[in-house]
């Protein structure tokens, strides 16, 4: 395994063509120079194509034939790697998929094709442009509030849908406990988990503007308002009760679209909920109090407590795996939100609410009642409360 | 028929009937040519569905907004009954320039009445059906270029830019050909929606939904999807002056025929997109109705009746990992 790092043309200046990224594993290995490039005839890729195919060697003398010029015999004892360049192969055999670069190891008693893998000027979300509405969503902007398992993993998965800018709120740092579960790597131990991501998105999906708040949804209301007027979307995987009902209110009052994800019952469900700020659909805390009020959910103790002061981080019951799959399915949801209602017909939802069973068991009041390992099950919206003072108009 | 020609003929039975349209152009030049001829007045220009080409058959009204100049009517803009005394003003100005009896430019107005905004000038005799009528707007221009409008009802004038939507049409319209029509087409569509929708919704709806690019097919299937939900953030005035289009819009009753009507567009795209145009047709006409032509097959059953129109693809085994 090796890459090319710097070339010259005849006995001209050696220019370097660095690798990237610089932390690539080929920048630590060892450099040997001697190699050559030729330009070369067509016919030599076809060779080179065909020789590949059938496992075999070609003969120095007919591979010397293609080369243009400046051809350098191999020591009798030894060998060169050798690049060819032939810009005009793909064209002459546009049934096969004959290359404008091929590598050989030349020796006097042969010339072995080699892979060669050559870098595309087009990286990034564009090579989907054809099938996926890449343009679009570099335009979508989504605040990702809460960056544990769950949020982590929706940010990795908003990045990889191709979300133009993500804005992602969370005071704390990544612990060592969390990495049992967490996205992030040992490395990033004791950094904030915001600026682990970022950093994560920044090497993997170039495509994504990623800006970090290091703040508490709670205690920083008045700041999460104002980011609220520049996203299209806010994806809320905080734990507790409070945070969630803070992002609901705040969301609504900035007509903004929520997706809240969690997991309940100790891992035993997920749960992705879809809030969205129409004048028939009711928000997180009207949502919730309908559904205790038909004995599908508890509410949580000590939930009028005020905020701040009720239980805050879940133990850890669930699995990294089970987390991630919600955070994945929250980022989805968010995607085909933002997208239906740019006229993607194919973004439609079946639902407001989803539940997905993960370790189900036996006994659980509807709407838990699943019974399988993956089963899924959409619920509608519910509507707003008389007297909500976040349905209600200002 | 093919589909093409299927929505070229929706289009002819949706467009305003050209006489018409050109009887209310002619109309309204008469009243600009009058309005221009004055020393207090600065400007004068349409407004409405007429300026914007987007008009629905049959025309019978004409917006014109007249601006007239502050300085020679101090008091205008201010809170009171200036609002009244500028409707009035130009109601005297109507009288005098286009009375039936002494008008001095034309003798076409029979009768000019303040309303809320503007003057109503009938030019039909009022207690006929459908009276052709001019709305004549009298109007300031303010600094940034935007308009103060008078409400007698409220003692106020407001902020308002009718050019902006004008521009706003015109620029979509240069992207795409089809645009247009299709806010015609889709103006038309609203009659059928079971609560009142106020035209100037579905043109701003068109504004923020409906593609600029494509065919005529899947525009209006992305137009349909978009728009059912957008209509959930509330319809406001696109020049974000005025808030709310139509503050007693029944939302739940447009969403849900907007909802319908993309469900349909769904089917009769995955039916074009199998080669069956009739049955494409079919949905096309339960969107549409019967502007929509029907085609020769056709056996006269609904679309909607009949279930299975598109043959189930197969998916082929050809994974990708
Ligand atoms: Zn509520």
């Amino acid at each position: 395994m090796g890459a090319i790092i710097a070339l010259s043309i005849g006995n001209g200046p050696v220019i370097p063509t660095p690798l990237e990224p610089k932390n690539h594993f080929l920048c630590s290995g060892d450099t040997c120079s001697g190699q050559l490039w030729y330009r070369a005839d067509p016919d030599l890729h076809a060779m080179w194509w065909n020789a590949r195919r059938l496992n075999k060697a070609c003969q120095l003398e007919a591979f010397k034939n293609c080369i243009a010029g400046g051809w350098r015999n191999p020591p009798s004892t030894g060998s060169y790697l050798a690049l060819t360049f032939s810009p005009d192969a793909p064209a002459k055999f546009p049934d096969v998929d004959i290359t404008e670069f091929a590598a050989w190891l030349v020796t006097a008693e042969g010339v072995t094709p080699v892979a060669v893998e050559v870098q595309s000027s087009k990286v990034g979300m564009a090579q989907l442009s054809a099938t996926w509405p890449t343009k679009t969503m570099s335009e979508i902007s989504v605040l990702v509030i809460g960056l544990g398992s769950i949020g982590g993993a929706a940010a990795h998965a908003l990045a990889e849908y191709g979300v133009g800018t993500l804005r992602l709120l969370d005071p704390d740092r990544l612990l060592a406990h969390n990495l049992v579960r967490h996205v992030g790597p040992p490395e990033g131990v004791g950094r904030l988990k915001v600026d682990v991501i970022k950093q994560q998105l920044a090497a993997l999906r170039a495509d994504t503007v990623v800006e970090t708040h290091p703040w508490d949804v709670i205690e920083s209301a008045h700041l999460v308002r104002g980011l609220l007027l520049s996203v299209d979307l806010v994806l809320c995987a905080a734990d507790g009760v409070a945070a969630r009902r803070v992002v609901s209110h705040l969301a609504r009052r900035a007509k903004k679209d929520a997706v809240l994800a969690c997991v309940l019952a100790d891992g035993s469900f997920g749960e992705v909920i879809r809030l969205r700020p129409w004048h028939d659909h009711g928000c997180l805390v009207c949502r919730r109090a309908t559904l205790a009020d038909k004995g599908g959910i508890d509410p949580e103790p000590g939930l009028d407590a005020g905020y701040g002061t009720g239980t805050t981080h879940r133990p850890m019951t669930a699995v990294g795996g089970d987390l991630h799959l919600l955070g994945r399915l929250a980022a989805k949801t968010a995607v085909a939100t933002v997208l239906e209602r740019r006229g993607h017909t194919d973004q439609k939802l079946p639902g407001e609410h989803l539940l997905l069973a993960l370790r189900p068991e036996i006994g659980w009041a509807p709407p838990f009642d699943l019974t399988r390992n993956g089963e899924t099950r959409w619920l509608p919206h519910t509507p707003p409360r008389p007297g909500c003072p976040t349905c209600e108009p200002a | 028929m093919d589909l093409t020609n299927a929505f070229d003929e929706l289009q002819r039975n949706v467009n305003a009937d050209i006489d018409q349209v050109t009887l209310a152009r002619d109309r309204r030049d008469i009243f600009k040519k009058a309005f221009k001829g004055e020393d207090d007045v600065l400007e004068v220009f349409g407004s409405g569905s007429l300026a914007r080409s987007t008009q629905l058959r049959p025309v019978h009204d004409v917006d014109l907004i007249v601006v007239f100049d502050g300085d020679k009517h101090p008091g205008w803009g201010a809170p009171g009954t200036s609002a009244e005394d500028a409707l009035g003003h130009a109601q005297d100005r109507v009288k005098a320039l286009l009375g039936m009896a002494d008008g001095r430019v034309d003798q076409l107005v029979r009768l000019a009445k303040p309303r809320d905004r503007a003057v109503k000038c009938f030019i039909d005799p009022p207690e006929q059906d459908d009276a052709f009528t001019v709305d004549v707007m009298p109007v300031l221009r303010q600094p940034d270029e935007t308009l103060l409008l008078p409400s007698k009802r409220n003692k106020q004038w407001n902020t308002a830019d009718p050019e902006y939507l004008i521009k706003e049409v015109a620029a979509q319209q240069r992207k795409w050909a089809f645009f247009r029509p299709l806010v015609r087409v889709l103006k038309h569509w609203r009659l059928g929606v079971p609560t009142k929708v106020k035209s100037l919704v579905i043109e701003v709806l068109a504004l923020q939904c409906l593609p600029t690019e494509g065919n005529r097919q899947n525009a209006l299937k992305s137009f349909f999807t978009s728009s059912a939900v957008e209509v959930g953030y509330g319809v406001e005035d696109p020049a974000k002056r005025c808030g709310p289009i139509q503050p007693d819009l029944d939302i739940s009753i447009l969403r849900t025929a907007l909802e319908e009507a993309r469900n349909l567009a769904e089917l009769a795209c995955a039916a074009a997109a199998d080669g069956k145009t009739d049955e494409a047709g079919m949905y096309w006409r339960d969107i549409f109705g019967d502007d929509f032509p029907e085609s020769s097959s056709e056996n006269h059953v609904g679309a909607a009746a009949s279930a299975a129109v598109v043959t189930p693809r197969v998916v082929k085994d050809a994974p990708q990992g």
